[in-house]
């Protein structure tokens, strides 16, 4: 059952996060020529990107994000029953990311942590994860986070990617209730696995965990793959999800795209016969940022939020796996949204240092 | 459309002169056929013929007529 429902909860808060170094595109790239990287910018639509230190990881953007969104609620540690961390670019590969965060934000033993590996369509599959989790008794409060750091796994020499992406973190407060309205919230889930190869870092994993080959640490992506994917799936996925819902595009306050491309943004607006005005862009300023992208946007789309009545989102996430997922929801009009940056070498100083013995450790 | 008016397409989509564009014209002969050019390409099939080009059909176009062969495939092409 791919078009699904669940009982309605409430978002909040939403905060994003982004790392302090800002890259201009147009006036720092020295890999390729001018001309090159006007053209690409042009299409792409990525004028600047918020690039991670090597310090820094896709945990220290959703820490802070997350300190701020439950500082902003005054919502206490304990009060937070299940923390989600959805990312692919994890601190490690054992113990799950989502440990690290439910150390640093000082939470509960009751509270279930845990990751979710997926990347641009994950925003879609965390929200559907947190609203069954609020279903289930004893959950009334979870902490979505969703970070990725992809400019930090892209070549910058490789043309596909190297003027694409940017890096974010983002903490969405979600809570059982039903919100301004009451509505449902509708989500449409997608996987086709054939796909695999079409944006993948063939190194580092337990298949080539040492390949000699350098350019396998790094992100590989299959533009037109991803294009043919992204026309043929994102149209249905929309209809599908608004005809389960049972109301139409006029219905819907915003259209949240994940932020892969303008070009190709603007071409399914025009394809899916969406108004402009309702397709909120962020990626001119922060790149893209794999499935971050959604929250970041919904956190700094420049949304028009009338008083009193929640706004209806469609949000859509879609590309590595290939999975692609829809999320019909409601938006509060009390719902906190904020933005912060991450001040240089954060992570460094706020964090604590991680008692690792090199050996000789307890076994687990 | 006749296949004249086809190339005439595909001459303003690569910003080409229709003059100089033939069906035998290769892609390495036509600057802006690159891989931006390819999501153009696909793009307006997309738009204006409702034909989502695959990966191997791109990777297989090597001069003007492959595009046109696809049009004709479609039958978008009537001459």
């Amino acid at each position: 059952m791919a078009t699904t429902s669940t009982q309605p909860a409430t978002i909040r808060g939403i905060t994003s996060c982004v790392p302090a170094r800002c890259f201009d595109n147009l006036k720092e790239t020295l890999a390729f020529d001018k001309d090159e990287v006007e053209k690409v910018v042009r299409l792409a639509g990525v004028k600047t990107r918020h690039l991670a230190a090597d310090s820094e990881c896709s945990s220290d953007l959703c820490l802070a994000a997350a300190r701020n969104v439950l500082g902003a609620l005054a919502w206490p540690p304990e009060s937070i029953d299940g923390l989600i961390m959805v990312t692919q670019s994890p601190d490690y590969f054992l113990p799950s990311t989502a440990c690290l965060l439910h150390r640093d934000l000082k939470l509960a033993d009751t509270c279930a942590a845990f990751d979710v590996g997926l990347g641009c369509s994950g925003y879609a599959y965390g929200l559907w994860l947190a609203a069954m989790m609020l279903q289930s008794p004893g959950f009334r409060r979870v902490l979505l986070l969703h970070g990725e750091t992809p400019a930090r796994f892209a070549s910058q020499s490789d043309r596909a990617v190297a003027l694409l992406f940017g890096d974010a973190g983002s903490a969405t407060a979600i809570e059982a209730g039903n919100g301004d309205n009451g509505n449902r919230w509708w989500f449409n889930l997608h996987t086709d696995g054939s796909g695999y190869d079409h944006l993948i870092i063939e190194g580092g994993g337990f298949r080539d965990r040492f390949p000699e080959d350098p350019h396998k640490h790094s992100v590989r992506m299959k533009g037109r793959g991803i294009f043919n994917f992204t026309i043929t799936r994102v149209p249905p996925l929309i209809e599908d999800t608004l005809a389960a819902a049972g109301i139409s595009k006029e219905q819907v306050d915003y259209f949240i795209f994940h932020q892969s491309n303008l070009f190709i943004m603007r071409h399914l607006a025009k394809k899916c016969g969406l108004p402009e005005d309702r397709i909120p862009l962020t990626i001119g300023e922060f790149g893209s940022t794999g499935g971050p992208s959604v929250p970041l946007t919904i956190a700094n789309g420049g949304l028009k939020r009338p008083a009193g009545r929640s706004l209806q989102l469609l949000l859509l996430a879609y590309g590595v796996g290939l999975s692609w997922g829809s999320a019909l929801v409601d938006l509060p009009s009390s719902a906190i949204l904020n933005h912060v940056q991450l001040p240089a070498a954060e992570a460094a100083v706020q964090r604590e240092p991680h008692a690792v013995n090199a050996v000789g450790g307890t076994t687990v | 459309m006749t296949t004249q008016e086809a190339t005439t397409w595909i001459a303003r989509l690569f910003q080409e002169s229709v003059e100089r564009l033939t069906p035998e014209t290769p892609r390495d002969a036509v600057p802006a056929w690159d891989s931006l050019g390819e999501l153009t390409l696909m793009a307006d099939m997309d738009e204006k013929f409702g034909i989502v080009l695959t990966d191997n059909q791109l990777r297989a176009m090597t001069r003007v007529d492959d595009i046109l062969q696809v049009l004709r495939n479609n039958g978008q092409i009537t001459d």
